[in-house]
């Protein structure tokens, strides 16, 4: 936490980039909860609440944006001040980013909602789950200043990367025995990658959080399960085949 | 203040290595120590202002000296021009070697220390003499040159300091007739006219406006080619866009030193950063 500056306003001025910074964290926490919810119970309403309520969170952000140029011109930051500055300009971005995908999650919930129950869908409120909690935790780690934390989160997404990768070739081999499941089965897709795209935005503001604690850049390659991008479903002669060759 | 009252063991002090150099984009060069500084002590009577200073600092280099008031950085800057020579009861120790020479030595001759090493103060110091005879005043003290060779070497100078065009046409007219900025202008021209190797800059641009600020940073990035120019200043700002290396000192010991980058975008020690980012000072 920013503190004891000789000029007591440039501390207010960064406690209140922080503070609006916290308030999107948990507008994000709460947009993909919502839309998850709306997902499982098959709420319209609640889904469309979500869309509207995506407008809130770029208002934020263009609140933050603001408070950086404003910080940056006025007070000249150096060393961590300057990363702490930096740091919430790149959090706001992925959180503006992690909301986008959770409207889109409840909008095609929506669209979701008027075609048949597909088995598959069971697990996306699992895939969310883990999303939310890469998510809470990140978070946690920014307020606390807490590199450990964040570096947890930075593996954690390997977990959601398997999660997407396994419900992707269960989709398609759904779909492939099912055509009558291919609308609910494409949105279920996006959906799913959606929320597998808000785990690589939590490993991006852990990333952020260790520059900005330890002020140099984290090094090394974050480990990728996501094996969706070179998996194969095919229907050959002894019924669906399923291949994947290592990312590369 | 004693020394006792300090307590600031250990110290952190990273020395810029050769192989990293700020001022030149991956292009190797192998840059040369201009001074070498070992165990320098300063005693304002009994008051030690430095204590034990080690440092190499590079030629053809800008370095900054950043700090709070009274934290040594001047007294820095009085020590490698010996100008505390004129006063009794300041007094030196350790070793300044600048060219193999200890220039701590009693035996050197300042006049020509002096010579090598120049110096431009905060405020703008013209002699009360034409713009001409400000610059050919410290000339004629260490040569004997016909007219025409003295005139190319003051248009030298006041071209080197980017004043020539400004004042070619009144060479004869009063330096103090010049604006804040045109003065500190003349006065680095006159401190290069005599052909120094290094260059001191005690707070430069600490009594110029912006634009004329600009202009002095300017001519500092352009004259760091040719010298060793050390510089203090209480513009954190003016450090970070100036110099290639930058040292923090805090009650007269050296806290960090290290490449610019390094020291405002990631210092080593907490009180550099408490300074460089306004939380003391």
């Amino acid at each position: 936490m920013p503190s004891d500056h000789i000029i007591k306003s440039y501390d207010e001025e960064l406690t209140r980039l922080q503070n609006t910074l916290i308030a999107m964290g948990g507008l994000a926490e709460a947009q993909l909860a919502s839309a998850i919810q709306a997902v499982v119970k098959r709420d319209s309403e609640l889904a469309a609440e979500v869309v509207e309520g995506d407008v809130r969170v770029d208002q934020l952000e263009k609140e933050v944006e603001a408070l950086v140029v404003r910080l940056l011109a006025l007070r000249q930051p150096m060393a961590r001040d300057l990363r702490e500055i930096i740091s919430a300009l790149k959090i706001g971005a992925d959180l503006e980013r992690i909301c986008d995908y959770s409207a889109n999650v409840a909008k095609r919930s929506i669209a979701l909602n008027q075609a048949p129950v597909v088995k598959p869908a069971f697990a996306l409120p699992r895939m969310a789950r883990l999303a939310q909690l890469l998510i809470k935790d990140v978070l946690d780690a920014y307020v606390h200043r807490d590199a450990e934390k964040a570096m947890r989160v930075w593996l954690g997404d390997e977990e959601l990367d398997e999660l997407y990768t396994s419900l992707f070739r269960e989709l398609l081999t759904y779909m492939m025995e099912d055509p009558r499941s291919i609308t609910a089965g494409t949105h279920l897709l996006f959906m799913a990658k959606n929320i597998e795209r808000i785990g690589d935005h939590a490993t991006n503001i852990a990333e952020t959080i260790y520059f900005l604690i330890n002020g140099t850049p984290l090094k090394e390659t974050r480990p990728k399960r996501d094996r969706s991008s070179s998996s194969v479903v095919l229907a050959g002669p002894n019924g669906i085949i399923s291949n994947e060759s290592e990312p590369q | 203040m004693t020394q006792q009252s300090v307590p600031m063991r250990p110290l952190e002090i990273r020395m810029p290595e050769t192989s990293h150099d700020p001022a030149i984009d991956g292009v190797p060069e192998a840059l040369s120590d201009k001074i070498e500084i070992r165990n320098l002590r300063f005693y304002y009577k009994k008051y030690e202002a430095l204590k034990n200073i080690n440092m190499k600092l590079h030629d053809k280099r800008v370095t900054a000296f950043i700090g709070p008031s009274g934290c040594g950085k001047s007294t820095m800057l009085r020590c490698l021009n010996r100008m505390y020579d004129l006063y009794p009861e300041q007094r030196a120790t350790g070793e300044i070697i600048v060219d193999g020479r200890d220039i701590l030595d009693p035996k050197i001759d300042l006049n020509l220390l002096r010579a090598k090493i120049g110096m431009v103060f905060q405020k703008p110091t013209p002699f009360p003499m034409s713009i001409f005879d400000n610059i050919a005043f410290g000339i004629r003290l260490y040569e004997k040159l016909p007219h025409s060779e003295l005139m190319d070497r003051v248009e030298s100078a006041l071209r080197r300091a980017a004043l020539w065009t400004e004042v070619k046409d009144k060479l004869k007219q009063s330096g103090l007739g010049l604006s804040g900025g045109q003065q500190q202008r003349l006065c680095i021209a006159r401190a290069i006219a005599v052909k120094p190797e290094i260059l001191l800059l005690d707070e430069p641009c600490s009594a110029l406006d912006p634009i004329s600020t600009q202009k002095v940073e300017e001519l500092i990035a352009e004259l760091k080619s040719d010298y060793c120019i050390i510089m203090v200043t209480h513009s954190m700002q003016q450090a970070a866009r100036s110099s290639d290396y930058t040292a923090f000192m805090y009650l007269g010991e050296l806290i960090e030193f290290s490449d610019t980058e390094t020291v405002f975008t990631n210092p080593a020690n907490k009180r550099t950063e408490d300074y460089i980012t306004g939380r003391f000072g």
